[in-house]
Formats: structure tokens, C-alpha cells, sequence
């Protein structure tokens, strides 16, 4: 509470320098947690949002974003390792008295999602007006009071039916700060900048957008694929109101779908921002890692660089020299040893000679041997590299011993604590961690859970296991992750690897070249199927699906009667269709390439399990004959399998299917062409037609 | 000769029979003049010295004897196709591909505008085009409409027309009724166009700079048989074909009907003669037409539309009895020539609006009331008559005492004494009896109205 006597203090000083008279102090809600494993198996020691970014937990970044955008109070949610992100925060510069952002820790290990987060917004009911959303990884220094200020002024013109203004980035196609899982489409209105159309385009070949959207009285729409989404939105007090109404909004996303689809319901609309000059990206994958570490560097951030030192932690100063190299106090750098451009030192550090260090970051108190190559290398604290060793676009955790001659080829994690080597080269994507992977599935599934004890446990584990020595090297310590190995566990959006998706180089040669070449006419929409063609699929989709479930005839019989309702498929149609699909079965499932015998022993299993099906239908005499008349159909276009015939239709007799008078009426009359005569005289049927015919002359006589 | 000019004139006026039935459109009078004139001069101020006609035999035999059409200093290359076969614009491009030497702009012959035309060649020039084409910002049309009840809005279905961020290059084009499914959009598109403005309140102006190929393509592919209608979406899409860009693919193509296809584009493709150059240039030049990434200009696309989009300025077309009467309103305020014919023989107890129009060798009498209309070519108006907001085509007698108002009225037509008019279309030829009082209606001969 004393805290809040200093804020007030604070806004009335804004009050005189701005002009913003009687608007509420800005408000951000920041979520310290992703919600999802991409940092996996790095997650395991450190919570996301303090992992380093340039040698300062991304955590602050975000937090300096808000402060220098005027946010004056900001409630960091934390959920995976609170207690790790309470302190730190709790250490640093905003939890002074002197900060003019007050940040108030919210811990909860309830929270599943960012739907869960706003949900505990809303019933606590901390936001009074518009706040800005965003993650704990977030590096940004776009200035939102523009977008605040179109925000409030949409509010104020329109009854709050804006609920939602995104920040986004123009940023081209192919520029590496997007994240491929990350692209989006957005269709919006030009003039009023309203999105009315938001889609992930990864994977998609084609956009497709609903025509509804066009339909409102603007004339000019805008399809943009050169945005860079920023994770950063700026949200009205109904935004937690209706996170809480709909309880199934996980996400944001989420959310911004269930907000333009039920536009027209609820009324309420998202409206976008774009900048142009600012920098704004959710390190989410470890590939947008890379590239936000280095945009760092290269000062796309500015003034966010690494040498302002903006945590104000003491000793942490850096200078800057040009090719963009910074040095920490009290680096020590070998003979001979080179930094050639983009390369960030943390302090305390001591470099061996003949070392070759480009476009890489590395950490306080770490020390590196001789003759080490680093390129795209992200080390972090206290990390210990030997002599001859090679790195090339990785990250390499805190208190990693890399031990002689390792080669760490592209994209490998050594997470925390790993020692490694010597005398080992680490294939493309090799991720390496103390704790098993095992131990994971093991594991209560919910991950959120306080891991202290866990960790306690696990290592007793792990000394039982023991290390690959092919994997680690001799004295290595460690386990190897593999992608897959998260995969049976974890939902869809998880199965990535951790580096997430490369960025497409040469994007054409994907996307263009499995497209079909120039069709003539694209526009004409291709001949719809007709309601016979979906009523056969549907018919066949049931009986396979009565095979797999056994379902009984009866249900059969009435699901097929919907369909014939749903289809207005006349009961003659019902028949023939039928028929066709039983006799076609053992092709549709097997492929065309059975032999006449193995068509017969699959079909009459079928015939015989079906028969109350096909009593259902076949009734009257004009019911039989349709019935033939598909099953002759289909035996004239399978004509290799004449022979399985006569053993069908004998079956089909057999069963009471049909009754013999009616075949032979179809065998007398059916012939109408003159494949439909030939089909007749073959041998067996006629064989089987004859013992009919005499048959029946028994029993008449005997009658 | 950098383009050769051809004028589309068989258009028979389908969307509006009513004036059209004894005046094809490319004669129907606007501002006293026959709209064809307006292209033509359109084509004579950007310098023009020969414009290819199509039209019919009726409209040629018309046009030899037209006053207006005389003063035409461009010559005249008048290619005459059959009035009822059926022949789509494009058909007529092929019917004169022999004539066609160089790149063409082609124009219809209802269009009237003051385009600065260079702004739609030079971007045919300056992107090597396949294609360039004029759209402009949709026409209100304010004035009431005879026979039509109340203000019916038009429920035409819009186009959709996609442009990229500098609103030039065409990448989009389709209409409402082709996209019930919604609107699809290959993501390679997006890719190299990121950012696309769609635009729904657009119209054609049917205007179109093509190469040359496209003819010769035309030629091949007689299945394409209007420019508007199948060409030209046609050659938006092929834009991002991939067929453009593999050339090798070609021979092994075992489709028949794909292979000529595929020769058919080829010809689209082949370069003229300075093709090369302006390859060689591209190549050197460090010029490319987007942002974001360094890769060549166009894409390395071969085939590229383009457009023009007026935001202001006149241009609409001359195709339903609403344009027409906008035009007759507008169209005399684009030149500066005397509203009174000198022949005209007017008393001087007339009331004249200065925004009228009289054509040559009328007879107005007096007290006469004139406002805001245009009298065709020997017209009689005779005493106590008042004109309002109408249109008068050629050699219309008008009795004493009548009164019009928001009229369409024919050539021939004889609108008899005291007749009363308000918002009335009066077909060729027709008589009004005397003292009627007709509203809103259309008054056109039986035989007319059987054809309709």
C-alpha cells in the first residue's frame, strides 16, 4: 500500500508535463509464462522469461518497453517457476521505490493459459481502463502511445465496441525477424483499420476469406502478408469480461477469432496498428532467438542496446567499439585472438588465443581456451570452453563445461549444467540436458506444477541411468533430447522442435512447385458432386464404420435412412446404390488388384453379416430388380471377375436376398446391350440359371 | 508507330434497346454528337493518326455521313464484322490480326473520359506490360431515370479488383458472383505481393494497352472470345502461373489440349526485338519493384498487368440509359465549344439556361422556355413550350404548349400540342398525342416492345 502513495505522486506529475488530463494511469498485464514447452529441456532450470537475451533476462526487456511507453503499473503474471521470477524481479530496478512503473507480482499455479490469466484479471478486477497485454518475451521498443491514443479515440467515437487494438510490424516476407510459425494474414478494412479477417498462414497454400467480411459499406480492403505480429495489444476492461464469459478462449488467438466471427452477434470489433520504424518481436522459438539477439546487437532495438546497461545492475556496463563489438568490464581477450563483428562479451570474461569469435553472445564469468571458433553462438553465464573447439549457431547454457576439440555443429542446446567432450562433434540439432526425457513422461502430466520436489527426485533417477558416453563424450554428462521424444506427449503446436521452422529461403520453389501448372480456368468452379456421388460416400462411410464399431443392422439400416432423407435420394437410388457399394466393397478396402477368389471370400462374409440391411430395402418385385440391375452393372465394369458372379448371386439367393423368380425375370429381360448379353452367357451363371429353372420346376410340380 | 489504336464500335447497346433500337450505340447522340466521336477524339488529342474501326456495316454507312465524324482528323481504318454473329470483342481482335503490326491499345466506343491516356501507356511502357488497362472510381449517376421507379438501386455485383501497395500492378480480378465460396488467394501471391488493396467500387473503363503477342495469342486460342470477360481475367491469373517461368516442361507435356496450351503462352512470351535489351538492363540494374527483399524486379514474371485507376476526372461508359443521360449532362462541360449552333435559328424571346445545348438548323420559337437540356439537329420547338433537364435527339417536332421535363425523347418522335412529360423515355419515331400527360413511363412502338 505504501507503494501506491509514491504512484499517485507520480501520475499527477505526468498530469503537468502531459495532457492526458483525466485519463487513468496506464495499466499492463504481463504474462511470464508461455504456455507451451518450446524451451524444453532449457524451461527445466529457468523459467522463460529470464533467460538471457543479450545478457539481460528477456523478462526486463519487456518490462523497459512498458515503462518507456508510460505504462504505470503492470501485473506480471507468473505460473511456471514463480518463485525464480519473484525474486528476480523483486532484485531488480522496477521494485525500487524510485521506479515510475510499479510492478505487482501476480503468482498463481491455476494458470493453464493466457485465457486463464485475464479470467483472474477480471475477477480481481485489476484493470480500471484500456491496459496493454503482453508476454515475458517480448523485446520491443515500439512507442504504443500512438496506437493507445487511435485506440481511445475509436473508444470514445464508437461506444467501446473496439475492443482490441494488435501492434503489428511491417516487416516483408522473407525478413528474419518473422517467425515462420508465426505467420499470419490479416484482411482489413483501409480506412477505419479494422481487422476483419486474421489467419496463420503456415502451411496453408491458399487463403481463403470468407466473403462476409468484404460485405460491410467500405469499398477499399486491405490483404496484408508484410506484417510481423508483436505480441503486443492493447485491450479495453471488456477483454477480461469476456475472456471470463467464454471460457473456452485459451489463447489470444482464440480470442480474436471468437471476436470476428461473432462480430455481427456481439458487436464488438479489433482494430489494428502498424509501425513502421519500431521493433517489435515474441522470441518464441530459439530460431527467433538467433535473430532478435542478433537485431540486439546490431542495435535494431536501440535505445535498447547492450551497453546502455537500462537494468541499471552495477558492473554490468559494457563499451561499444565498432563492427559492433561490446566488451564487459574486465574481459580479457588471448594474443592473436579476433572479434570481427556483432559479438557481445559479458564481464569477467577471459578469452584464449587465436580465438575467432563472430556474431555471437557470450556471458559474465565465462572462460574460453584457445583456437575456439564461435559463430551465431549464444553462451551464457559461467560457461567453460576448452581449447579447439567449434560453435557455430547454437546456445550453450549456463555452467556448460565444453570440453577439448568438441564441434558443435548448427542449432544445438546444451542446456543447464552439461559438461560435454572431449573430442566429440554434436550433429545438426543435437539438444542435450541433465534431466532425462524420461523422467518427463513419468511425470504428473501437468507441467506447471511446482518442479522443486521433482528435481529432487530426478536426479536420484539420472545416476541410475547414466550417460552415453557415444553421445556426451568421455567425461560428458548429460542426455540426449530428441524432437520426436516430445511428440507423444504433447499436443500439435508442441511437436516442433525447439528451434522452431527454419525460414523458407527460397520460398517459390515450395510453394510453387506443387501447384497445379497454370490450370486453364481456376475461376470455374469445378462441377459439384452431385447428391448420388456424396450419398454412395456417405452409404460406404457407414457400413465401414458398422464393420469397425459393429454397429447392428438396425442402426445401419436407420442411419441410411437419414442420409436418404438428407440427400432426397429416391428409395430405387437407395437400392442400386447399395447394392454397388456392398459389391464394390472389398475393392474399396483392399485396392483393385484382388483376385476373383480373394473377392469372393471377402465379399460374402460381408453379404451375410449385411442380409437385414438389404431385407430392409428389398421388398417388392421392383425392389429385386433394381437390386440386379446394380449388381449386373457392377459385374459388367468388373469383368475380369465374371467368375465370382454366379457365387454372389448364389449367396444373395441363398441368404434370401432374392428371391429366385426374380432372377430369373432378370436373367429373361434385362438384356438390353450387347455387353449385357454377353454377360449372360457365361457359363456359370448360365449353369446356375438352369439349376434355378429346375428347381423351381420341382417345386411347382411338387406343388 | 509505338501502338496501334482500334476501336471497338459493333456493340449493339444491349442494357439500354430502348434508345438503342433505331440508333446503334456508337450514334447515339450525347452533347450532339455520336458517342464515338468522344474516343475518337480522345484518341486525335494523344495524337493518334490511324484508328482501326470495328463496327457494323449500319454504323459505317451512318458514320460516311455524320457531320461530326467528318471533322475526325485521324483516319479512318473501318473493318466491318457481322451484325449478329455473335462475334466477342476478342473474336474481332482476331478477325483483324493481319492489321495488327505493333502493340494495340484498344478502346470501346462508349467510353467517355478525360484520361490523361499517357498515365495508362506510360505504365504499359515503363513495366514492359502485357497488359495496362483503365479503371476508374464508380459514377454516381444523380439524375432520375425515365421509367424507372424510384431510386432503384443497381444491385450489380461488384468486382474485385486487387492492386499491390503502389496500386498499379493488377493482381486480383474477379467478380461477387464467381466468389460464393470466398475469396482464395495463393499464398505464393502473398508472398511476393504482400500487401494487396482490394477494391470493390471500381469500373472498367474498358480501355487496354496489349502487346502484340497477346493478339497472335488470340489467334491460336480461339477459344477466348472477349477481352473483358475471359482475356483479361485470363491474364491476370496467368501472371503467377507457373507454366510462365519452365519452359524445358513444355515438350513433355503428353496433353494435347496442355501442349498447345503451353505453345499458345509461349507465343505470349516471346520477346519483341528490343526484349532483349530491356533484359539486359533489368539484369544490370540494381532496380527492383518491391520491398523486403533483393531478389529481380517483377519476380522474374514475364507476364504483367497493370492498371490505371483514375481518383478523379471524368470516365464512365455509355451503356445504360442512366450513363446516358450523365453523359449528355457532362460530357459538353469537357470541350469548349458554343452551346448554340450558328445555323440555329432561335427567337430571341426564348428563355435559354446557358446550360443547354442547341444543335445545328433548330427552330426555336418564342416563349420558349429552355433549361438545362440538349436539342438535337433540326429540331422544332415550337411556342410556349419549356424544356427541362431533357435530352432532344435529332429532328424532333415539338407542338406548342408542351412541356418536358427529365425526358429522354428519340429522333423522329413529334410530341403533339400541349403533350405534358415528366420523366419520360419517347422512342424513335413516336407520336405523342396532343394534351396528354404522361409520368415515368416509356413510350415506344409495339414492335419495339415485342423485340424486348
Amino acid at each position: 500500500m505504501s507503494s501506491k502513495g509514491g504512484k499517485q505522486g507520480r501520475i499527477s506529475d505526468r498530469k503537468g508535463a502531459g495532457d492526458e488530463d483525466d485519463e487513468q494511469p496506464l495499466q499492463a498485464v504481463l504474462v511470464a509464462d508461455s504456455f507451451n514447452r518450446r524451451y524444453f529441456p532449457v524451461t527445466k532450470d529457468q523459467p522463460r522469461a529470464l533467460l538471457p537475451l543479450g545478457n539481460v533476462a528477456m523478462i526486463d526487456y519487456t518490462l523497459e518497453f512498458l515503462t518507456s511507453t508510460g505504462v504505470q503499473e503492470t501485473f506480471v503474471f507468473c505460473c511456471w517457476m514463480a518463485p525464480k521470477i519473484k525474486e528476480h524481479l523483486l532484485k531488480s530496478k522496477w521494485c525500487r521505490p524510485t521506479s515510475s512503473n510499479t510492478v505487482h507480482i501476480i503468482t498463481s499455479e491455476l494458470y493453464r493459459s493466457l485465457g486463464d490469466v485475464l479470467r483472474d484479471v477480471d475477477a480481481k478486477s485489476l484493470v480500471r481502463s484500456d491496459f496493454v497485454l503482453v508476454y515475458g518475451d517480448v523485446v520491443s521498443n515500439v512507442d504504443v502511445s500512438q496506437a493507445l491514443h487511435e485506440h481511445r479515440y475509436r473508444r470514445k467515437m464508437e461506444k467501446n465496441i473496439s475492443v482490441m487494438t494488435m501492434v503489428f510490424k511491417e516487416s516483408s516476407p522473407g525478413h528474419r525477424s518473422r517467425c515462420e510459425e508465426d505467420d499470419m494474414i490479416v484482411a482489413m478494412d483501409s480506412k477505419t483499420q479494422r481487422v476483419l479477417h486474421y489467419q496463420k498462414t503456415q502451411g496453408l497454400k491458399k487463403m481463403q476469406f470468407p466473403m462476409n467480411i468484404f460485405h460491410s459499406t467500405s469499398d477499399e480492403f486491405e490483404i496484408r502478408h508484410d506484417l510481423l505480429d508483436c505480441h503486443i495489444s492493447i485491450c479495453s476492461p471488456q477483454v477480461a469480461e469476456l475472456f471470463t464469459d467464454n471460457f473456452d478462449y485459451q489463447t489470444r488467438d482464440d480470442f480474436v477469432r471468437g471476436i470476428l466471427v461473432n462480430e455481427e452477434i456481439l458487436g464488438n470489433q479489433i482494430h489494428m496498428h502498424v509501425t513502421k520504424d519500431g521493433y517489435g518481436a515474441r522470441v518464441s522459438n530459439l530460431l527467433m532467438y538467433d535473430s532478435v539477439s542478433s537485431d540486439l546487437v546490431r542495435r535494431w532495438v536501440y535505445p535498447l542496446t547492450p551497453e546502455a546497461n537500462f537494468t541499471d545492475q552495477e558492473g554490468r556496463c559494457c563499451t561499444y567499439s565498432r563492427h559492433n563489438v561490446y566488451r564487459g568490464s574486465g574481459v580479457s581477450l588471448g594474443h592473436g585472438s579476433q572479434m570481427e563483428e556483432n559479438v557481445l562479451i559479458g564481464c569477467e570474461t577471459s578469452i584464449g588465443a587465436n580465438c575467432h569469435i563472430s556474431n555471437s553472445v557470450i556471458g559474465n564469468n565465462c572462460t574460453i581456451g584457445d583456437n575456439v571458433i564461435l559463430d551465431h553462438a549464444y553462451i551464457w553465464h559461467n560457461v567453460h570452453i576448452a581449447s579447439n573447439v567449434a560453435i557455430s549457431q547454437s546456445v550453450v547454457c549456463d555452467r556448460v563445461v565444453v570440453k577439448e576439440g568438441v564441434k558443435l555443429n548448427k542449432q544445438c542446446v546444451l542446456a543447464y549444467n552439461v559438461v560435454i567432450g572431449p573430442n566429440i562433434s554434436l550433429p545438426e540439432g543435437t539438444v542435450l540436458s541433465m534431466h532425462h526425457p524420461e523422467e518427463e513422461e513419468e511425470e504428473d502430466d501437468d507441467e506447471f506444477l511446482s518442479d522443486d520436489a521433482e528435481v529432487g527426485q530426478s536426479k536420484d533417477k539420472n545416476k541410475q541411468k547414466g550417460f552415453n558416453p557415444a553421445e556426451v563424450g568421455e567425461e560428458g554428462k548429460g542426455y540426449i533430447w530428441k524432437a520426436s521424444s516430445l511428440d507423444d506427449t504433447e499436443d500439435d503446436e508442441l511437436a516442433h522442435c525447439l528451434w522452431g521452422l527454419v525460414l523458407n529461403p527460397d520460398p517459390e520453389s515450395e510453394s510453387e512447385a506443387s501447384e497445379p501448372e497454370g490450370p486453364d480456368d481456376p475461376v470455374i468452379p469445378s462441377p459439384e458432386m452431385d447428391d448420388d456421388k456424396v450419398f454412395q460416400l456417405e452409404v460406404l462411410g457407414t457400413l465401414q464404420r458398422g464393420l469397425e464399431e459393429n454397429i447392428g443392422c438396425d442402426n445401419l439400416v436407420l442411419e441410411i435412412n437419414s442420409l436418404k432423407y438428407a440427400y432426397n435420394i429416391t428409395l430405387k437410388e437407395v437400392m442400386q446404390i447399395l447394392t454397388r457399394v456392398v459389391l464394390d466393397y472389398p475393392f474399396q478396402q483392399q485396392g483393385p488388384e484382388l483376385t476373383t477368389s480373394q473377392y469372393v471370400a471377402l465379399l460374402l462374409p460381408l453379404l451375410k453379416k449385411w442380409t437385414p440391411v438389404f431385407k430392409n430395402y428389398v421388398k417388392r418385385a421392383q425392389d429385386h430388380m433394381d437390386c440386379l440391375s446394380a449388381f449386373e452393372e457392377h459385374f459388367l465394369e468388373q469383368d475380369a471377375h465374371w467368375a465370382a458372379m454366379v457365387k454372389v448371386l448364389m449367396n444373395m439367393y441363398q441368404l434370401e436376398i432374392l428371391e429366385e423368380e426374380m432372377i430369373l425375370r432378370w436373367f429373361s429381360q434385362g438384356a438390353t446391350t450387347d455387353k449385357s448379353r454377353h454377360l449372360r452367357k457365361n457359363q456359370g451363371l448360365q449353369k446356375f440359371i438352369q439349376w434355378l429353372e429346375e428347381a423351381e420346376e420341382s417345386s411347382e410340380d411338387e406343388g | 508507330m509505338e501502338l496501334q489504336a482500334v476501336l471497338m464500335a459493333a456493340g449493339g447497346g444491349s442494357r439500354m434497346t430502348d434508345l438503342t433500337y433505331n440508333t446503334p450505340k456508337a450514334m447515339l447522340p450525347v452533347g450532339n454528337k455520336p458517342v464515338i466521336w468522344y474516343s475518337l477524339n480522345l484518341l486525335e488529342r494523344v495524337g493518334f493518326e490511324e484508328v482501326i474501326v470495328i463496327t457494323t456495316k449500319e454504323v459505317q454507312k451512318m458514320m460516311s455521313t455524320d457531320p461530326k465524324i467528318k471533322e475526325v482528323k485521324v483516319k479512318l481504318d473501318v473493318v466491318c464484322i457481322q451484325e449478329d454473329g455473335d462475334m466477342g470483342t476478342a473474336d474481332a481482335l482476331r478477325h483483324i490480326q493481319q492489321k495488327i503490326k505493333t502493340d494495340i491499345l484498344v478502346l470501346s466506343c462508349d467510353l467517355i473520359t478525360d484520361v490523361a491516356l499517357h498515365e495508362v501507356v506510360d505504365l504499359f511502357r515503363a513495366h514492359g506490360a502485357t497488359m495496362a488497362m483503365l479503371m476508374s472510381k464508380t459514377h454516381e449517376f444523380t439524375e432520375t431515370v425515365p421509367g424507372q421507379k424510384g431510386k432503384k438501386k443497381t444491385a450489380e455485383q461488384r468486382d474485385f479488383v486487387g492492386v499491390d501497395h503502389s496500386g498499379k500492378r493488377l493482381l486480383f480480378m474477379a467478380n461477387e458472383a464467381d466468389l460464393e465460396d470466398g475469396l482464395s488467394i495463393r499464398k505464393s501471391i502473398m508472398r511476393k505481393h504482400p500487401r494487396m488493396h482490394i477494391k470493390t467500387g471500381l469500373v472498367d473503363a474498358h480501355l487496354y494497352c496489349l502487346k502484340k503477342a497477346v493478339v497472335d495469342f488470340l489467334a491460336e486460342n480461339k477459344s477466348i472470345s472477349s477481352i473483358r470477360g475471359e482475356l483479361v481475367p485470363y491474364l491476370v491469373r496467368k501472371q503467377f502461373s507457373k507454366v510462365n517461368s519452365s519452359k524445358i516442361k513444355e515438350d513433355t507435356d503428353d496433353q494435347s489440349q496442355k501442349n498447345s496450351d503451353s505453345l499458345a503462352h509461349q507465343e505470349l512470351l516471346k520477346s519483341s526485338e528490343d526484349e532483349n535489351l530491356l533484359q539486359l538492363a533489368q539484369e544490370r540494374s540494381c532496380w527492383n519493384d518491391h520491398r523486403g527483399d533483393m531478389s529481380e524486379a517483377y519476380h522474374g514474371g514475364k507476364l504483367r498487368c497493370y492498371v490505371h485507376i483514375m481518383d478523379q476526372g471524368l470516365c464512365f461508359r455509355v451503356n445504360t440509359l442512366a450513363s446516358y443521360i450523365e453523359a449528355n449532362r457532362l460530357a459538353p462541360k469537357l470541350f469548349e465549344e458554343p452551346a448554340v449552333h450558328p445555323s440555329a435559328v432561335i427567337s430571341e424571346r426564348c428563355q435559354m439556361g446557358s446550360d443547354s445545348i442547341i444543335g445545328e438548323k433548330c427552330q426555336i420559337a418564342d416563349k420558349t422556355s429552355i433549361k438545362r437540356a440538349t436539342i438535337g439537329n433540326y429540331t422544332a420547338i415550337k411556342e410556349k413550350v419549356k424544356v427541362a433537364n431533357s435530352i432532344i435527339m435529332h429532328h424532333v417536332t415539338i407542338e406548342e404548349g408542351c412541356n418536358i421535363q427529365g425526358s429522354v425523347i428519340c429522333s423522329h418522335a413529334v410530341i403533339g400540342r400541349g403533350a405534358d412529360l415528366k420523366y419520360c423515355l419517347v422512342g424513335n419515331g413516336q407520336r405523342i398525342e396532343a394534351e396528354s400527360e404522361r409520368t415515368n413511363e416509356v413510350i415506344v412502338g409495339t414492335d419495339q416492345l415485342m423485340e424486348i
